[in-house]
């Protein structure tokens, strides 16, 4: 797929891993990740596999900038990661990447609309009002514009899943990173968050990478990088 | 629904949804802040009492003519070491009683800018005598006007009237409880019998209330002329000049000032009377002892608090930090809730504590004068409570704050 993608002279990628190692040292040393290289274009909607302890998840927050300690090269959007502030890579992140997880992680107290919105309102690119009509209209495309003004736990676990989707594209971020993003959801609820994630890349602007179990989810991606004993598979 | 920024934002929303851990925070600081205040005020109210009555009977600075040196040893003086010599009961020449050049020395007071009121006296030790009964104490020669404005005599009287006085230089003013050792009634005579051996009876023409029972016991006015008739002592003399000044405290730079030209011993109140500053200032420490210990509990009690909420929302904190929120914004958003706290406490607190104030202060009091129990108004005390209830929020917040912004979400979302 490099070598394709090098060929046909398509965009030059959007995250670039190069070389990536990483030690666990509790309880003892030990090597999670051995010399993974790896690139992603635009658009793509990738699937991390491996078994549990393979080390995908330890990949997957490496790739997230949130988890600094590590030797190698990561570049995203075409910029340098290795190296930065925490600081640094927090503006990086609101800007560039939007995250979902296994469990929804929203702010319980805060409405499902201001949930939504807090990401722009840290970026401070537009004003209050534009933030709140971007908000509804996400919320509108992911079937949640009456739920719009409840507090965030009122709603189900699929629902809160999808509002943490709409929080991860408020931005509009390159790459969005997903840990075990149905993992927590039933068969039918898995299938609404994929189909989404599906339209997405398929809309071309947003490059998907998504640490899963479900084989399902796996099968349907554009690719998948396996991982085991902290190599990466073919 | 979200005008404020969103760090304050996400503070308030954790105020509000933890109400009552809030109201505890708020609480904790409110009951600091009205204690300094209440402790404060009361104690500068008593301060302020304490002072009223010492100068109800002491002036701000007292010029009197000392004792001379010591002259129990002039041989050595006059003669080398080693002089033997032979004295037996020797004899002082008599030194100068009182002050000489009084108008001049009054003149030159009256020219010190912070110089409010000066009262010339004679003052001499007698016998108070009713028949068979003697009392030992001070006969008081005070030139009447003068005396009123720096020690207000008309506001003690219990009979009589004090300017009465100027113009009976038969009448004599006593104190209460000597009047009544004595069986003393006003319009009765009074026999006067001083250390010179001169007795006169006076007409006793009112009696007064200090509420300092050393004076109330043993000390009668009379005009000063009168006095001076009783010694056989020119018009000029006087052995006492009181005077008062603008600010009682700053009596140190009029002293100084004027010590090396009056060739009298010119002494403040401070230097007559230190137990009644040192027991100022203790109070003073009293209060702002336990008041700052009431604060920096309630400041534990906010620091735990805050640690708690970080705790419980350690996930969210994991969160936000993913969402691209650095350290900064996370120890904005604790920090601003305790500064919340600080403020909220602190005015309410301030309210409270005049409340607690002046509830105090129609507490019925009746010693010394006083009809309640003493307070002051005094908005340096609010000023310093809420500063004092701001720094001890701002330091309690910001260490459990400073641990929020240092969570590592990675540890913290991965579980």
């Amino acid at each position: 797929m490099k070598q394709a993608q090098t060929t046909n002279s398509a965009p030059p990628p959007i995250l670039r891993a190069g070389s990536l190692v990483k030690y666990f040292y509790e309880p003892e040393k030990f090597q999670v990740l051995r010399n993974i290289s790896f690139e992603v274009r635009k658009g793509e909607f990738l699937a991390l596999v491996g078994k549990s302890g393979s080390g995908k998840s330890t990949l997957l927050y490496v790739l997230s900038t949130m988890d600094t300690d590590y030797e190698g090269q990561l570049e995203i959007d075409g910029i340098k990661l290795t190296g930065r502030s925490q600081n640094e890579l927090a503006a990086f992140r609101n800007d560039h990447i939007g995250f979902v997880f296994q469990f929804h992680y929203l702010l319980p107290e805060f409405s499902v609309l201001e949930n939504v919105m807090l990401p722009a309102l840290k970026r401070k690119k537009l004003s209050r009002a534009e933030i709140q009509e971007k908000a509804y209209q996400h919320l509108t495309m992911l079937g949640l514009k009456d739920q719009a003004l409840k507090r965030s736990d009122k709603l189900s676990g699929g629902q809160q899943q999808r509002v943490a989707i709409a929080r991860a594209l408020i931005n509009d971020p390159a790459i969005i990173m997903g840990d075990e993003p149905t993992g927590n959801l039933d068969s039918k609820n898995s299938r609404v968050v994929f189909d989404i994630f599906r339209d997405l890349a398929a809309a071309g602007d947003q490059t998907i990478i998504a640490v899963t179990h479900d084989e399902d989810f796996a099968a349907n991606c554009d690719r998948v990088l396996e991982l085991s004993d902290g190599l990466l598979l073919k | 629904m979200m005008r404020l920024p969103v760090n304050s934002r996400i503070a308030q929303v954790y105020l509000v949804s933890k109400l009552k851990q809030t109201i505890i925070a708020v609480l904790g600081v409110t009951f600091g802040i009205s204690m300094y205040v209440f402790m404060n005020s009361f104690m500068s109210g008593v301060n302020e009492a304490q002072n009223r009555l010492a100068f109800s009977t002491l002036a701000h600075v007292h010029i009197y003519n000392d004792r001379p040196a010591d002259r129990s040893d002039l041989v050595s003086r006059a003669f080398p070491p080693g002089t033997i010599a032979n004295v037996r009961n020797p004899k002082i020449i008599k030194y100068t009683d009182g002050i000489k050049n009084t108008q001049e020395i009054i003149h030159y007071l009256h020219q010190q800018p912070e110089v409010t009121a000066i009262a010339p006296e004679v003052n001499i030790s007698v016998f108070f005598k009713n028949a068979g009964n003697k009392v030992n104490g001070t006969l008081s020669g005070v030139d009447v006007a003068a005396e009123d404005r720096l020690f207000n005599n008309t506001a003690m009287m219990v009979e009589g009237n004090w300017k009465e006085l100027a113009r009976r230089p038969d009448g004599i003013i006593v104190g209460i409880e000597l009047a009544k050792n004595l069986s003393l009634k006003v319009d009765d005579n009074l026999n006067i019998l001083t250390s010179d051996g001169v007795s006169r009876t006076y007409k006793v023409i009112g009696t007064f209330r200090s509420n300092l029972s050393s004076v109330d016991k043993a000390k009668a006015y009379l005009s000063i002329t009168a006095t001076r008739q009783l010694l056989a002592a020119n018009q000029d003399y006087i052995t006492d000049i009181q005077v008062n000044i603008v600010d009682f405290e700053k009596t140190k730079a009029l002293v100084r000032r004027i010590a090396p030209i009056i060739p009298y011993k010119v002494e403040s109140w401070q230097m007559a009377n230190a137990q009644l500053e040192a027991g100022s200032n203790l109070r003073d420490v009293i209060a702002v002892a336990v008041s700052l210990t009431i604060l920096i509990v309630a400041g534990f009690g906010i620091y735990n608090i805050m640690n708690m909420m970080i705790t419980e929302k350690i996930r969210e904190i994991a969160i936000l930090k993913a969402m691209g929120f650095a350290g900064k914004d996370v120890r904005r958003i604790f920090l601003t809730q305790s500064i919340v706290i600080g403020l909220v406490g602190g005015v309410i607190g301030m309210a409270l504590g005049w409340l607690v104030s002046d509830v105090v202060n129609h507490v019925p009091f009746n010693v010394a004068g006083l009809a309640t129990l003493p307070m002051t108004y005094n908005p340096k005390d609010y000023i310093l409570a809420f500063s004092f209830g701001l720094i001890t929020t701002f330091v309690a917040g910001y260490l459990p704050s400073r641990k929020a912004a240092r969570i590592d979400p990675v540890t913290i979302i991965r579980g």
